[in-house]
């Protein structure tokens, strides 16, 4: 199981490649303009909502790329110390960028 | 005999396409080292690794390579410190006028 | 030389999904596959996504500058690198035929690219 992380907006092809892995059990943290993939209703949202995956975004990301009250409900808002207990849970991490 | 300015400060060759063998032994002296036909045959394999792998070898692949190419007697870190003293990946490379080796431990 | 202890050996898998000679992630993550297999570390290489174009053999970079990344991946048996990993479902997308990839490539579909991912102690995106 592995924590995942994206930081590129989802019409890059780290959204692609990452969903070609995301395993359901892993998680999957969006920060900087990853939050964009968990715009409610949005089709990286549909896809990600699929993954079988645990969301979570970055909550001051979000705030600051103005999204942070429209994401997709199965997203869970963490703050850095949330980020940190994420790390800690999963042995491996992999950064999609 | 090539100007300094042929060479970076660290004395390799700024640019391979002016290495001759008369460079190599101009390089060889100010290492104090006087060529032999045991060390041609390393400067040679070297500048084949460069042309095959477009890379500077570190030492363990280079003493894989000599191995390969010359038998598991010469394929030895011994051996080749023997010919290029203290660091033979980075000495060899350096006399065989490619770069320095970027993973030179 | 001592022997390695097992706690000291942690296998990495180096995940390489840019292309070349657009970005310099790809040059970066061979350096770093290089680097830890001079420290003899266990590492293995997936090239992912647009990173398998990394692996088509007529690149003729002189004229740039840059490495022929080709020549350097053909290198790493050398460094006891033995297999490479490319992922089977991008090169369809991309058309890339096998016979132009290392002999010593090994193709994985998304499963075998999840055990993969799975089974390394460190796993490093490039």
């Amino acid at each position: 199981m592995l924590l995942h992380t994206l930081s590129r907006s989802p019409a890059h092809a780290a959204l692609r490649d990452c969903l070609a892995v995301l395993a359901p059990g892993d998680a999957l943290l969006l920060l900087g303009d990853g939050v964009y993939a968990a715009l409610a209703g949005s089709e990286a949202a549909a896809l990600l909502a699929a993954s079988g995956a645990d969301l979570f975004v970055l909550d001051a990301d979000a705030a600051l790329a103005g999204v942070r009250d429209c994401l997709m409900p199965q997203a869970t808002l963490v703050d850095d110390d949330g980020f940190v207990a994420l790390s800690e849970r999963y042995s491996r991490q992999l950064a999609w960028y | 005999m090539l100007a300094d300015s042929a060479f970076d400060p660290e004395g390799f060759l700024r640019d391979l396409r002016d290495w001759t063998p008369d460079v190599a032994a101009q390089i060889a002296a100010e290492e104090n080292i006087q060529l032999t036909p045991a060390h041609w045959e390393i400067v040679d394999l070297l500048r084949e690794y460069y042309l095959q792998f477009d890379s500077s070898p570190a030492m363990r692949p280079l003493v894989k390579w000599v191995a390969q190419r010359l038998g598991p007697d010469k394929g030895k870190s011994i051996y080749l410190l023997s010919l290029f003293p203290g660091s033979p990946a980075k000495l060899g490379s350096k006399i065989a006028g490619l770069p320095k080796p970027d993973n030179c431990l | 030389m001592k022997p390695v202890g097992e706690h000291t050996r942690r296998s990495i898998l180096v995940v390489s999904r840019h292309a070349h000679p657009g970005s310099s992630l790809p040059r970066s993550a061979l350096d770093t596959a290089l680097a830890a297999a001079a420290f003899d570390q266990p590492v293995t290489l997936l090239f992912q996504g647009e990173g398998l174009l990394q692996l088509l053999p007529a690149q003729d970079s002189r004229a740039a500058g840059v490495r022929n990344l080709r020549k350097v991946i053909d290198s790493l048996p050398l460094y006891d690198i033995e297999t490479v990993y490319v992922d089977a479902i991008a090169a369809a997308a991309f058309g890339i035929a096998r016979d132009s990839l290392p002999a010593s490539a090994r193709w994985l579909d998304t499963a075998g690219v999840r055990q993969l991912l799975a089974s390394h102690d460190h796993v490093l995106g490039f």
